[in-house]
């Protein structure tokens, strides 16, 4: 696309700019370890997604006598020490785990997002007290702090999630509350210029992605820490209280006692937790360069 | 400098307030019955009553709250409900052995990541970074009980070159004064005794700091390479100075302002990391401590270890902003 | 006499892993003993790489001297080994910076700061280097210099940064002082003292200047020479006050009817060069002037001009104010010079060779009308 001016002086071709959130997916799509994170991802939640047609055993049930089994045609990934099929627990522990992380950090974002808004735009009295909570949230170590909230509520899926959402809160509400305010700035000067409310709404179009991508680049990254951390008290004991439950975290606890002779209880549930992590961790750095206009390092 | 200490002690007290009241409401604010949680559903109602006695849950909040505020500025932290012994008491025995783990992860995670960070930020974008990057994305990635595990199982199990679990060699026995291994095996001038609690350090050490070692290779590399390129170093080397010098003052000096930050959170990460550490190698620190509590229903020791922790950590937070402030003059004077 | 300093078709370009970009394109200037010479020219156009180069200073991996010379007292800069062009960086040739905030190392006193590079090139006690930083403190004007010393950067107001960065560089008494942009992030108010103190130093000890802007104010008064600089081409050389009352090139002309001047009658219009700059990712072809240029014909898109002697009847070499004589040569790279009217008017007027508007299109777009 040329332009000229009025003299016929030439300016060279524009460079064309489609939108924050396009020309984000873009870079994305050309970053090739964001492409590996977003491949181990999917596959990840298609194997758990579908995991009821892949299954080729019941994941909860066992006969004693296949028990501890080495991985064989019968069963791709060997059997525990119930005699239940590793492979088919695998898979709808992707479900349990997965899930599980994914909405430990959605509580986190909007719970953390909504606590950040108030006192960003409230202010006052509400914003020091909202900070200052935040801050105790942060005074401990986020592992202790699930522990101590699943401790206090009692153990559970649920309650596994919700206590490590908590640990996230601190995060996501100091992200949102630093837009808001550094946002607030504009706000007040476009008033100062503006010709009615049409000219609010756009702000708020444009303002709201401003604010969102930090967020946004901050939920992927933590959720890759948030499946260690929901993983990491299921090994711990603190998970779903049904022992027969297929989570992967569960699944290593078992794994201790039987190191020696079943050492494929470790490999699999280990080798599926770093994988996710793994490719959440890819996935979030490509996702911060891709929305960061900074780029390059 | 003086004013900016007080000002952080003084911004603590509100976050110390805070924490105080989240156990609180840990302890006495359980949902349902806490005689229930603790005991079990078949208690007789009289070993319940006894429990609400003994844990003051009868009076009013308030006085809870008071009682539990004298209790803790005293250094009084409760009873364990399972033995009755006071929480500090037993948590000053076992706390030695975790600071000796935290202490070699933390030596491991400096002593191999901060090099590695350097190595890789010399050569940007060459076939050692990109190796560092790929080990740092893995040491990153892989959680400490999965790598405890795999340790265990490859050096321990298979190949047997190091011990699998245990703070020492179980046959061995000799008088524990300060409760730190080390410190105790040298006391005795047992030389077998202090190659063996050594020896026991490595994996879970190991295991414990890969994490952190990531964490500040990355944090290294990112951090040097981005006051490489400031202005000032174009200025030192403009004025004729030798590159080591240039790297060591005015790159280095300024670059790892940022590591010694992440250091102090890291420690959050260590005390955390303990919990699962001393689970995988049956380390006998608060850790495991914490971790059989909870299966004993034992909240009081679960909770009020997590105070403790909290506090460390604060502490930890402090003396690394301060030591910041002695490193930067520009928020020494601000 | 021999030069000082002698560029020559020096190129350097910029290669990263997507674009190659052409910063400096072929310039050549000297600088004299006792010299002052002034790089004119907007952002981007070079003058900053083209100092850069002559140290080796270019931004590493990115940067690479990739042709020409910059030849020092004889030795060829661009191809010495580090070890020796460490000891002329500092000590022969000396370089400050445009934003003094950021030019200096956050963390280390003044006093470490300056003894450092003394040090560097003298063999000097600490309590000797400690004494001469004194001296020059005083000698650039900064109150209390002992105080001073111990303090850090960011308690000085950027003004005294800038006197402390003078001072470190002229510390060893260099043969060259490069100022690049050095009032640019200072006031207004700052500014003046800050080129009189630049020009008084570089006086009593026989410094010469580079001094690199994009503020013409700033060359009129302290510069003896100026080359104006345009997307990594010198388009014109002149001694100072020659440029101003005779400019050839098309761009000097635009640059001098854009800026409002006393010496001008009230009401006349400011023209402003339409446009922009080229982009640099793109190999130059031609005048790089061109797309902007009133004055342009077919050959200027396809034949890069080079730096000529114009047509002029000023002597070659001149003696100013008694302090040595400098080159007197009024080049420009042109090919078709504005005339004297046309240069005092600010654009063409009218006669000779009919204006090319059409020009060779860039790839893949068709050409606009006329």
């Amino acid at each position: 696309m040329e332009a000229t001016t009025v003299s016929g002086a030439r300016i060279g071709p524009a460079r064309r700019s489609r939108g924050l959130f396009r020309d984000a997916w873009g870079r994305l799509r050309r970053n090739p370890p964001a492409m590996v994170g977003l491949f181990l991802i999917v596959s990840l939640v298609m194997l758990g997604v579908f995991a009821d047609l892949i299954a080729p055993y019941d994941p909860l049930a066992g006969r004693l006598a296949d028990r501890l089994q080495l991985p064989s045609a019968e069963h791709l990934m060997g059997t525990d020490l119930q005699g239940r099929d590793v492979f088919s627990r695998m898979l709808f522990g992707a479900r349990v785990s997965l899930m599980a992380g994914v909405v430990a950090v959605a509580v986190g974002f909007l719970v953390g997002g909504c606590l950040g808004a108030i006192a960003g735009v409230f202010g006052g009295w509400l914003d020091p007290i909202i900070m200052r909570f935040m801050d105790t949230l942060l005074a401990v170590p986020s592992v202790l702090l699930a522990i101590g909230v699943v401790a206090w509520l009692g153990r559970g899926l649920g309650q596994v999630m919700l206590a490590v959402g908590i640990t996230y809160t601190p995060v996501f509400a100091r992200l949102l509350r630093g837009s808001i305010l550094s946002l607030r700035e504009i706000d007040y000067v476009i008033a100062a210029r503006s010709a009615g409310a049409s000219r609010m709404r756009i702000l708020v179009r444009h303002m709201l992605p401003n604010a969102l991508t930090p967020m946004i680049v901050q939920g992927t990254l933590s959720l890759g820490t948030a499946i260690v951390t929901v993983t990491a008290l299921g090994f711990l004991g603190l998970g779903p209280p049904d022992p027969r439950t297929a989570e992967w975290g569960v699944m290593l606890t078992d794994s201790i006692r039987f190191l020696r002779i079943a050492p494929y209880l470790l490999f699999f549930p280990g080798a599926a937790i770093v994988l996710a992590v793994i490719g959440f961790n890819l996935l979030g750095d490509g996702v911060r360069e891709a929305l960061d206009p900074r780029q390059r390092r | 400098m003086v004013k900016y200490i007080v000002r952080r002690l003084v911004g603590a007290i509100p976050v110390l307030l805070g924490l105080s009241l989240m156990v609180f409401a840990f302890l006495h604010l359980l949902p349902g019955d806490p005689a229930v949680a603790i005991l079990g559903e078949h208690a007789t109602p009289a070993a319940m009553e006894r429990l609400r006695e003994t844990l003051g849950l009868n009076k009013p909040l308030s006085e809870q709250y008071l009682t539990y505020m004298g209790d803790l500025l005293r250094g009084d932290l409760g009873n364990s409900l399972v033995n009755d012994r006071p929480i500090l008491k037993s948590f000053m025995e076992k706390f030695p052995a975790t600071i000796e783990l935290s202490v070699v992860a933390m030596l491991f995670a400096i002593i191999v990541g901060l090099p590695l960070g350097r190595l890789a930020a010399s050569r940007p974008h060459s076939l050692t970074d990109g190796a560092v990057t790929v080990v740092s994305l893995l040491g990153v990635s892989i959680p400490v009980f999965v790598l405890g595990l795999l340790l265990q199982y490859f050096l321990s199990v298979q190949v047997q070159i190091l011990p699998p679990s245990g703070r020492i060699d179980a046959r061995l026995d000799f008088p524990q004064v300060t409760h730190f291994m080390l410190v105790d095996t040298i006391l005795t001038g047992n030389l077998e005794a202090f190659l063996s609690a050594l020896g026991h350090l490595v994996l879970p050490g190991i295991a414990l700091g890969s994490i952190p070692m990531a964490t500040i290779a990355r944090i290294t590399r990112a951090s040097v390479l981005e006051v490489a390129n400031d202005d000032h170093v174009r200025t030192a080397r403009a004025k004729g100075l030798s590159e080591a010098r240039v790297s060591k003052r005015h790159i280095m000096r300024n670059a790892w302002l940022p590591v010694i930050t992440v250091i102090g959170l890291l420690t959050g990460y260590l005390l955390a990391g303990a919990v699962i550490t001393e689970t995988v190698f049956a380390w006998n620190g608060v850790g495991s401590w914490v971790v059989e509590a909870i299966n004993n229903h034992d909240y009081v020791v679960v909770q009020s270890s997590i105070l403790v922790f909290a506090v460390i950590f604060l502490t930890v937070n402090l003396i690394v902003d301060i030591l910041y402030a002695v490193l930067d003059p520009r928020i020494r004077y601000s | 006499m021999m030069p000082l300093l002698e560029v020559r078709d020096l190129v350097v370009r910029f290669r990263t892993h997507d674009d190659v970009v052409h910063a400096v394109n072929g310039v050549s200037f000297t600088v004299e003993p006792g010299d002052a010479l002034g790089l004119v020219g907007e952002s981007g156009c070079g003058k900053s790489v083209t100092n850069l180069a002559i140290l080796r200073l270019l931004p590493q991996p990115a940067g690479r001297i990739e042709g020409g010379s910059a030849v020092f007292d004889g030795t060829n800069l661009t191809s010495l080994p580090e070890s020796a062009l460490r000891r002329i960086r500092g000590r022969d040739i000396a370089m400050i910076f445009q934003d003094p905030m950021t030019s200096l190392n956050p963390v280390l006193t003044i006093d470490e700061q300056m003894v450092e590079t003394i040090q560097a090139h003298r063999d000097i006690g600490k309590a000797g280097a400690r004494a001469r930083a004194m001296e020059l403190l005083d000698m650039v004007g900064i109150p209390e210099p002992s105080q001073r010393l111990r303090g850090y950067p960011h308690q000085l107001s950027g003004g005294m940064r800038q006197r402390v960065m003078i001072a470190m560089a002229l510390s060893l008494e260099p043969r060259v002082l490069i100022a690049d942009e050095p009032t640019t992030a200072l006031d207004v108010t700052i500014q003046a003292q800050v080129l009189e103190l630049i020009e008084k130093i570089a006086r009593e000890q026989h410094t010469a200047i580079i001094l690199i802007t994009h503020d013409l104010g700033v060359v009129a008064g302290r510069t003896k020479r100026v080359n104006v600089m345009y997307a990594g081409f010198v388009v014109e050389a002149a001694p100072t006050g020659e440029l101003f009352a005779h400019p050839l090139h098309p761009y000097t002309v635009g640059l001098l009817h854009s800026i409002p001047r006393i010496d001008r009658a009230e009401g006349e219009p400011l023209i402003p060069i339409e446009g922009a700059p080229p982009d640099l990712r793109d190999k130059p072809v031609g005048c790089a002037f061109a797309p902007r240029c009133a004055w342009r014909i077919e050959r200027c898109w396809t034949d890069t001009p080079e730096l000529k002697d114009a047509a002029h009847d000023g002597p070659v070499r001149l003696n100013t104010d008694g302090s040595g004589e400098i080159d007197g040569r009024h080049r420009v790279a042109c090919w078709n010079v504005p005339t004297p009217a046309e240069a005092r008017a600010g654009r063409p007027l009218g006669r000779r060779l009919p204006r090319s508007t059409a020009g060779p299109a860039p790839a893949g777009e068709g050409e606009s009308g006329s």
